[in-house]
């Protein structure tokens, strides 16, 4: 019914008229009668108030929890009022790629600040104008260090499931393997790493912190895998970026990311934000769009598209990647998100995670039955284990409209803590848990 | 204007947050990292900075966006408005299905709804882009041949006006790559695609309309020699824009397809993202799109993973949030409302073409279907103006310029989409332009040389950028 | 002495017994317009004649350089890769790299040979 066309049935004549054809369908003439479709078996078009109808009886069918305790790679943060609000405004979100300069100077600028937020964030020298997810981005960083005489991909299992599966996807046709390591105490073991680098290897993939929510050495591993040839691949999380020393710093060539917790709401999985930054060295391999500072014809600054011969519309078949369309606005949304926490902000918010998240886990340790799994340092996520429980321990916390953390088994939880939350809330749930657990 | 940092106070604040409710802890010292060199400014400084830069920005809504190949609709207010409702936004991707029946429902409906669009059997919503389609739809081809035994087929054939996109993505699913010679119509050449075909090849993708906006008359000639070589036909859905309801790719012999939801479906382009890339296929490859699938089981929607699958794309089940504002503007149209997109987008085009055509050169005297290209390479010859100093000189006229120098097969490209939802005023504005721009060559083309005369910069200096680049501050 | 030869896919070999300093010809340069960046290759590098041995990168196209010669590298011009514009500037004085090799120059023309070649 609606349907967002603007002329009326005499404009249209009229340009028929100028056209010379005596019908719309004339213009299809090219196609053979054979071919044509049948009426497109889909219901009739609705009013846009039908329609809003529809959509909120899908949105009711979910269901939003007042609280919610559950990260593994999707997390509930707070999202200022001034993020939503400017980053809604239709000249960023109906706008296309930068690709026109002069009419796309606040579009380039906004890329161009993206880049040099994430490099801060990172300690790296460049960062491109964003990839699809956390995960693509991880995979396109150790394509990018691929050579011709080292085609192994070294992978712990603490790293997050989705993005060992997607590796796996996108190693699977070329000349590569994909190496997943095991991990002691939920950690990178520096021996088992040892016994897995060799000339082969061209790249390590870590997370920090890991899918088990703890704290890898950086540092230590960067050395190690120096030493042996390869080059390092962190997937670093964003938010605890804001305490933890930057990926640069601890030696690592190449830092991506999972940028949802920057702004973005859970959205059922997408559209996330995987953010990629290198060193300078890497600057000509790195996939996708980069926004560089120049000069106009008048002298005064500008931004551009640039690096573009690296890129798939003019490298073809030799292209590092494919890329064509991002997460552009959900970068903007992170630069706006970052601009406006800045460094005391994100400090706080980091903060509160990791001390919202150690209470919780110290509470929930003092229950009968309940343990820590690993002993080492974490952020804001960590696993227990209570045997046989899972399933019992998040329905009752479903009933109360809390979100509890993912159950990885019959034993194991894996729970999430960010600003979100009250010591009033972690209690309520602790509260819970124990009427569960005795 | 002044970037973000040069707005930066020590000690200004933004945004505050609820103060710890709990001990604050303290991580070991040798973790933690000595700066964090962030901007520190004011929230009425983010507002106006931020406002400042969508003023230097151009979008759909701010005038006419003629862009060739990238489907520059209008973005409907009411989609912005459904994808931000909490029961989407706020379910976290790993809640159990009995509390995501209503997100899995708007995936399950719109994959439906795509596969009756294109006339394929099974859809996957997972891909992110356009190009994360086309890489996903081969790896679908690739596990096809692979199940079979038929590891030989390792050749995508690509015509050579195809988008830069289809070899890069081809070469990301380690194929090698062919590129087959046009015709005279700008269509594949028949013959020399027979030469081609063979026992190591994979498939041949295409666009239908082509780059060139004309239909591919010889669609049905195309399937046949590309199946009896024992290879696939991949549909590229960048124009799909042209033809919905009208012929549909399942019916051409295409046998995987990828659609560009920001494109035809009308959801916001974000300045170059986010997208979504979905991916269609016939029957006897729905085992190997990504994992997981949603079935319906008694009633109630699941997640299903299959063996036979070619793996995961990205992380959970792809830009949800798209699908949303998709999945509205589908029920909004209902199958009559895309056919008649489709018309009026092709009607917009052909009016415009129709009026340029004294002046500029076209390609062919077909009529074009959503899109149409014009050469100005006599212009240049004539005048020394180039295309490129015509798109800029749009701009002064505050339109957005079309594509330029694509496809690389004419000279002096300049390709132009109006779409369906732009008006005859507009369009007519839009040609009195084009129309007042060649004039101009031929009197004052200096004053086109230097164009954009009137936009906050002036041309700048791509060379310096790439030469010396500066990629931070 | 030393004397030039040139490739049909427009570099030069600048011949001096078993060595052979290569580029890119006037013509490839004017072709290429602004060059922005040289993916130089390394030393012992070995180069078979016709065959890609580096890139180079202009705003909108990135071209390859084939081998005039085979031979092993033995040095580079490491003053393009900071200034790959001296390349525009004079395209016969920046060379890219030097091979040592067995002086076969079969198919390579000589300067007048080419200057026709191009006509």
């Amino acid at each position: 019914m609606a349907n967002y066309l603007t002329n009326t049935n005499e404009e249209k004549k009229q340009m028929l008229e100028a056209i010379g054809a005596q019908s719309i369908n004339d213009l299809f003439c090219d196609i053979s009668s054979k071919l044509r479709a049948k009426p497109l078996c889909l219901s009739e078009g609705l009013s846009q108030q039908e329609v809003l109808d529809i959509m909120l009886a899908y949105a009711d069918q979910n269901k939003v929890y007042k609280k919610v305790f559950r990260g593994a790679g999707s997390y509930y943060h707070y999202i200022p009022s001034v993020v939503k609000n400017l980053s809604a405004r239709s000249e960023f979100l109906t706008a296309y790629t930068p690709y026109q300069a002069e009419m796309s100077q606040g579009i380039l600028q906004s890329i161009f600040e993206y880049q040099s937020l994430i490099c801060r964030l990172t300690g790296m020298e460049v960062s491109n104008a964003s990839h699809y997810s956390g995960a693509t981005a991880a995979v396109e960083a150790v394509l990018m260090c691929a050579e011709r005489k080292r085609n192994t991909v070294v992978v712990f299992d603490n790293v997050h499931p989705d993005t060992i599966e997607v590796m796996k996807t996108y190693l699977s046709r070329r000349e590569m393997v994909l190496d997943i390591v095991r991990t002691e105490n939920g950690v990178v073991d520096a021996d088992l790493l040892a016994n897995s680098l060799n000339d082969n290897v061209c790249a390590v993939y870590v997370e920090q912190p890991n899918f088990f929510g703890l704290l890898e050495n950086l540092s230590k591993i960067a050395e190690q895998v120096h030493s042996a040839g390869a080059k390092l691949v962190a997937g670093c999380n964003p938010i605890a970026l804001g305490l933890l020393k930057n990926p640069a710093e601890c030696g690592v060539d190449i830092a991506v990311g999972e940028a949802q917790p920057l702004g973005l709401p859970m959205n059922f999985g997408g559209p996330y934000l995987g953010y990629m930054a290198c060193t300078s060295k890497e600057m000509r391999k790195i996939p996708g769009r980069i926004v560089g500072q120049t000069l106009d014809a008048d002298g005064n600054v500008a931004y551009v598209l640039t690096l573009q011969a690296r890129e798939q519309h003019i490298r073809r078949e030799k292209a590092t990647s494919n890329i064509c369309s991002n997460e552009a606005h959900c970068a903007l949304i992170a630069s706006i998100y970052l601009s406006s926490m800045g460094s005391n902000g994100l400090k706080e918010v980091a903060t509160n995670c990791v001390s919202n998240a150690h209470y919780f886990a110290n509470e929930l340790s003092k229950i009968n039955g309940i343990t820590l799994k690993f002993g080492s340092e974490f952020f804001h996520e960590f696993i227990t284990v209570s045997k046989g429980n899972s399933k019992a321990i998040l329905s009752a916390l479903d009933k109360q409209g809390i979100l509890g953390g993912l159950a990885l088994n019959d034993d194991e939880i894996l729970w999430c803590a960010t600003e979100m939350c009250t010591k009033e809330d972690i209690d309520r749930v602790n509260e819970i848990v124990n009427e569960v657990a005795l | 204007m002044k970037t973000i940092f040069e707005h930066s106070k020590v000690g200004n604040l933004a945004v505050t947050i609820r103060p710890l409710t709990v001990n604050e802890y303290k991580l070991d010292a040798n973790l933690l990292r000595d700066n964090l060199p962030l901007p520190e400014v004011s929230e009425v400084d983010i507002a106006r900075h931020y406002t400042a830069l969508s003023k230097r920005a151009f979008g759909v809504d701010d005038g006419f966006y003629p862009l060739g190949s990238c489907t520059m609709k209008y973005n409907p207010k009411l989609h912005e408005e459904i994808a931000t409702l909490s029961g989407f936004c706020n379910i976290h991707p790993l809640q159990s299905s009995d509390t995501t029946q209503g997100s899995m429902a708007v995936l399950s409906t719109l994959s439906t709804s795509l596969c009756e669009i294109t006339g394929m059997d099974g859809v996957t919503l997972q891909p992110c882009a356009g190009a994360h389609g086309e890489y996903t739809g081969l790896m679908l081809i690739g596990a096809y041949h692979s199940a079979r035994g038929d590891f030989h087929r390792t050749k995508i054939i690509v015509p050579d006006s195809a988008h830069g996109t289809n070899p890069a993505s081809a070469s990301m699913a380690g194929f090698e790559i062919i590129a087959v010679k046009s015709n005279e119509e700008k269509g594949v050449d028949l013959d020399e695609l027979r030469k081609l075909v063979g026992d190591d090849t994979a498939a041949l993708m295409l666009t239908n309309p082509t780059t060139l906006g004309l239909f591919e008359k010889n669609i049905e000639e195309i399937s046949k020699i590309v199946h009896e070589a024992g290879g696939l036909l991949y549909y590229d859905g960048a124009n799909l824009n042209a033809v919905m309801g009208i012929v549909r790719p399942g019916d051409m012999g295409f046998d995987v397809v990828h659609l560009n939801l920001h494109k035809t479906f009308a959801t916001p382009h974000g300045a170059g993202g986010p997208g979504s890339g979905p991916v269609g296929c016939k029957k006897e490859l729905i085992k190997f799109l990504p994992n997981p699938h949603i079935e319906k089981n008694d009633g109630k929607y699941e997640f299903v993973n299959s063996e036979e699958s070619i793996g995961k794309v990205t992380k959970f089940y792809g830009n949800f949030g798209v699908c949303v504002k998709a999945l509205a503007y589908i029920l909004t149209l209902g199958g009559n409302g895309l056919k008649e997109a489709s018309e009026n987008a092709v009607l917009n085009a052909n009016y415009m073409n129709a009026n340029l055509q004294d002046i500029f050169d076209t390609e062919t005297n077909r009529f074009c279907m959503h899109e149409f290209v014009l050469s100005l390479q006599k212009l240049k010859d004539e005048t020394g103006v180039s295309a490129m100093d015509v798109a800029k000189s749009m701009i002064d006229k505050h339109m957005h310029p079309p594509t330029m120098y694509f496809p690389m097969i004419v000279h002096e490209a300049l390709m132009f989409e109006p779409t369906e939802t732009e008006n005859k005023e507009t369009l007519d504005e839009a040609i009195q332009v084009m129309r007042d721009l060649f004039d101009d060559a031929h009197t004052k083309p200096e004053y086109l040389h230097s164009a954009p005369n009137n936009a906050v910069i002036k041309r700048p200096d791509e060379v310096r950028a790439a030469r010396n680049p500066i990629v931070k501050m | 002495m030393s004397k030039i030869y040139y490739s049909k896919s427009h570099e030069w070999a600048l011949v001096d017994g078993n060595t052979a300093k290569i580029g890119i010809s006037e013509y490839a340069q004017k072709e290429l317009g602004d060059i922005v960046f040289i993916g130089l290759p390394e030393i012992d590098d070995v180069l078979a004649k016709g065959e890609a041995f580096c890139e180079v990168e202009s705003v909108k196209a990135v071209s390859e350089i084939n081998a005039p010669v085979s031979g092993t590298v033995v040095a580079i011009n490491s003053e393009l890769e900071d200034a790959p514009e001296l390349i525009n500037e004079d395209a016969l004085a920046a060379w890219i790299c030097e091979v040592e090799f067995d002086g076969n120059i079969a198919g390579l023309m000589t300067e007048d040979e080419y200057a026709a070649y191009i006509k």
